[in-house]
């Protein structure tokens, strides 16, 4: 175990078409004869359809297209439930539900034409309070729930859409023994992933098979998204991904493909769409959910922990998408790294009429932590104890066993802790507007499959074509010094191919942090089966054995006669090498989670990722704003490849985090729209709120970790930013926030 | 009804015509065909669109393309010195500036304007200055550091 002191440089491959305009983003791309698509979004937030009339549309001059769900297969999608159509038919369940498409010739005729589509509605009761959307005899935002397809280990129920228990020993006995008592309820409003670049899609059909180019983070779940929904084979579907301008999970699963597929179709040409802002904020399916959390923990004196239970309610708004799995993540993080004997965490994912909730980076984690660490210094509070002392006495180390029974190897939890308050100076006389708070979290790697070829080119360089996407984190940029590495060669002695979905094997796509952890792995098998090839080629050609051969530099020798030897050039220059590959998917750890129900696979944690962040904030009471001075990020994600790159990955997430802390959200009217779908209301950090961030890497040798000992980086540094900020607030103020974000109003509030 | 008009971007001079509400952003990007300069917001809040109007940072997007008559625009790219990278372009990629890249042409016209107008900034004039143009991605933290070295050396 070591700390990463000196840096490894590692400059993009797509950094010189970024810095000069040339690099080619969705929006930028002309497809002659390319039409503009706008929507018909829904009038009201829940209501019957009664009638969709586009006679006036399409009779417009310039209109080619106006598509309904009369005109596509009628079918149900999404990832966990089928629970949504492309087009809505009888119902619109939130604000951005779509209810017909339109293709143009130019902008302001596809708008018109927007305008002509006559909907008429039956208005229905609106489902915005998620947590009263609980109770059985509530309006059902879904009364054909029961008809759905969906994952089994949902637990699905009226509003619910998915539930998650874990229990272990008995919480309310130790409750009763516990010598402390601390309650406490948390809500958190709805956020965005707020990419710079707002999504954009082009479709374009040749003869039965379409190409789609769109700003996705998951191209083969945009694949077969678009093959299902328009009832066509997968192989007839083709996706592209250009340069991808951010995602933070806000661009993944299948959307908006289907609708510009549907429209090329009908239209017979290509056609664009490009989200405006106000889109990109209230109709994508993805943004932070809000949440009402409920903890309750009990401890001994001594600050030993003796129970916690916890009450969660997630809004997943109007569709289930990718995100079923949110009930059981969010009870994994009400855990959070701590050791616990007797646990009681009841944690339910509500359909309402919000706009639905999906990944955005480190899902649910930054909202129960924000709780949590708040409550864990609530409760080093009641005992009188310092909090860092009480997070020493209670976190897991190596070999502890978590609530759900996963034995943990070798983690350095309690050494990002030490990290993160040394470098923060913590304990040092601070002026009294100011304070130290810190929080603890933890994340999980995902493994899945994944595959890639390396090959080999005359020059003697190589492309390496993975399904891994690149959203902007650089993680494929890892890839080529795999592959360098295998081969004797450089990394720049490689090019990407990386966005085609008929070139490359599958990826589930740049999300979870796992793009190092599973194409890592492919490309690190593809590599090896190459080199397996061209040892054989050189074995042959310098009549030497295989065993006495090394790959130096480009150049494959006889160990010890330095004079036998060819190049890998002059090798690819005469034949034809290509390795292929996918390695072995590694197991998740056991977990025995006996008494815990709504399991889909998170109930362990697969080579966890552990966080620590102290934060020094600056609180002004007659105000209520908050500024935060200084970060120190201390981190357990195995070993670190690209330390530029991982740092990145801190300095954005982190920032990120404080946006979540204290400004960011988004801001519904009664009937579930949203009041603030725009830059100005909804706030981002910006450069001159940004703190100064110090960053340590804690690298651990963490067993069934990705290749190299890797693990993930993207999330955890949004994971206890948000708590670690509440905590120094609560230590300025002598008083708790607990609404997030933490505005000024807030913090105003509850200093009053 | 359109109008014809002459706009000059990055040296080069190109007869356009233009409805009269033509914003500079969709001038430049679809009728002139330099799509470096980005859309993020289309209400001068995310800074993507920044061009250069004689050597003054302005929203492109929010710009209308006819008032541009007569001045120098520079784009993102009109920053760089044929193959030769500006020094900001190469500080941007070696201190971790750059990550989705969306932000970054906008990001880089915005430094350029404020190393123009202040070449030796303090990390706050560099904050400040660059507040008006946002990046999800890189927290700042490598274009502050990006255009601090490039103050620094000049
Ligand atoms: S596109 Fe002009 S400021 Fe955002
Ligand atoms: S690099 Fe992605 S928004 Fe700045």
């Amino acid at each position: 175990m070591a700390t990463v002191e000196e840096p490894r440089t590692f400059i993009r491959p797509d950094g010189k078409e970024k810095v000069t305009g040339t690099g080619r983003y969705t929006a930028d791309l002309v497809l002659a004869g390319e039409l503009v698509a706008k929507f018909r979004y829904a009038d009201h937030t829940h209501a019957r359809i009664t009638r969709i009339d586009v006679t006036k549309a399409r009779a417009l001059p310039g209109v080619l297209a106006v598509v309904t769900h009369e005109d596509v297969p009628d079918v149900l999608y999404g990832g966990m439930v089928k629970d949504r159509r492309l087009f809505a038919r009888d119902t619109v369940r939130f604000e951005g539900d779509v209810v017909a498409a339109v293709a143009a010739t130019t902008a302001a005729i596809a708008e018109q034409a927007v305008a002509l589509i006559e909907v008429d509605y039956e208005p229905l009761p609106v489902v915005t309070d998620f947590e009263a959307a609980l109770a059985d005899d509530s309006t059902l935002v879904h009364p054909a729930w029961e008809e759905y397809e969906g994952n089994e280990s949902l637990g699905r129920h009226h509003n619910t859409v998915g539930y998650t228990a874990i229990v272990k020993g008995d919480a309310d006995a130790a409750l009763a023994s516990a010598d402390v008592v601390v309650r406490g309820r948390y809500v958190t409003d709805p956020v965005q992933g707020v990419p710079i670049e707002p999504r954009a899609v082009i479709a374009q059909w040749q003869g039965d098979k379409v190409t789609v180019w769109t700003s996705t983070q998951v191209p083969y779940a945009a694949r077969g998204g678009v093959a299902h929904v328009l009832q066509i084979p997968e192989s007839h579907v083709r996706i592209i991904v250009p340069l991808l301008g951010g995602g933070f999970g806000a661009k993944c699963d299948f959307h908006f493909e289907g609708h510009v597929a549907a429209l090329a179709r009908a239209a017979r040409r290509p056609v664009k769409l490009v989200f405006s802002r106000r889109e990109e904020f209230f109709a994508v399916g993805h943004r932070r959910e809000g949440m009402v959390i409920e903890f309750e923990s009990g401890a001994r004196s001594d600050g030993t922990l003796l129970a916690r239970k916890a009450r969660l309610v997630l809004d997943k708004g109007a569709y289930c998408g990718e995100g079923g799995f949110f009930s059981e993540m969010a009870a994994m993080h009400a855990l959070g790294p701590y050791e616990l004997e007797n646990v009681n965490i009841q944690s339910s994912l509500v359909y309402s009429n919000n706009q639905p909730s999906s990944s955005i980076r480190a899902p649910t984690a930054p909202q129960v932590c924000w709780a949590l660490e708040q409550h864990m210094d609530e409760l080093a509070a009641a005992l009188g104890m310092d909090p860092i002392d009480l997070r020493r006495k209670t976190l897991i180390e190596t070999g502890s066993v978590t609530a759900t029974g996963q034995v943990l190897e070798q983690i350095a939890m309690k050494e990002t802790l030490e990290k993160a308050v040394e470098l923060i100076g913590y304990g040092q006389e601070l002026p009294e507007d100011e304070a130290i708070g810190v929080a603890v979290g933890w994340w999980p790697c995902f493994a899945a499959n994944s595959g890639a070829y390396v090959k080999l080119n005359p020059d003697g360089t190589g492309t390496i074509i993975t399904g891994a996407q690149e959203n902007g984190t650089g993680s494929v940029m890892a890839m080529p010094t795999y592959v360098a590495a295998e081969l004797g060669m450089q990394p720049e002695d490689f090019s990407m191919l990386y966005q085609d979905t008929d070139a490359a094997p599958y990826d589930m796509g740049s999300c979870g942090s796992q793009t190092t952890f599973n194409s890592g792995r492919a490309v690190i098998a593809a590599a090896v089966d190459l080199r397996d090839q061209l040892l054989d080629a050189a074995a042959e050609q310098l009549e030497a054995s295989r065993d006495d051969l090394e790959l130096v530099s480009g150049s494959i020798l006889v160990k010890g006669s330095p004079d036998k030897s060819v190049t890998i050039a002059e090798l690819a220059g005469e034949g034809t090498f290509h390795g292929k590959g996918a390695g072995e998917v590694p197991f998740a750890p056991e977990a025995l989670a006996e008494g815990c129900v709504g399991q889909s696979g998170l109930e362990s944690f697969h080579a966890p990722q552990l966080i620590a962040h102290a934060v020094r904030v600056r609180v002004d009471r007659d105000t209520g704003v908050v500024r935060v001075l200084q970060v120190a990020a201390a981190h357990d994600c195995g070993v670190i490849l690209n330390r530029m790159g991982a740092d990145g990955q801190v300095y954005g997430g982190v920032v990120m985090g404080i946006g979540q802390a204290l400004s960011e959200r988004t801001q519904l009217d009664a009937e579930g729209r949203h009041l603030n779908a725009h830059l100005t209301d909804y706030k981002l950090v910006t450069a001159s709120d940004a703190p100064q961030i110090d960053i340590a890497w804690i690298e651990t040798d963490t067993l069934n970790a990705g290749p190299k000992g890797s693990k993930g980086v993207g999330e955890p540094p949004c994971v206890p930013t948000a708590g670690a900020v509440a905590n120094a607030i609560a230590r300025v103020l002598g008083a708790r926030v607990h609404q997030l974000p933490m505005t000024p109003e807030r913090v105003w509030k509850a200093g009053q | 009804m359109k109008v014809a008009a002459t706009l000059s971007v990055n040296g080069f001079a190109y007869p356009v015509e233009l409805d009269p509400g033509t914003n500079l952003l969709a001038a430049v990007r679809d009728v002139i065909g330099l799509t470096g300069s980005k859309e993020g917001c289309d209400d001068s809040e995310c800074g993507a669109c920044m061009m250069l109007l004689d050597g003054q940072p302005v929203n492109a997007c929010s710009y209308l393309a006819l008032q541009a008559e007569g001045s120098e625009i520079t784009t993102v790219e009109g920053l760089a010195d044929g193959d030769t990278l500006a020094p900001l372009q190469v500080a941007f990629l070696e201190l971790g500036g750059v990550q989705c890249g969306f932000c970054t042409p906008g990001m880089l016209v915005s430094a350029t304007a404020l190393l123009a107008d202040n070449p030796s900034p303090t990390e706050d004039d560099v904050r400040i200055g660059l507040s008006g143009n946002l990046c999800r991605c890189t927290g700042y933290d490598g274009i502050v550091k990006a255009v601090l070295s490039v103050a620094g050396s000049s």
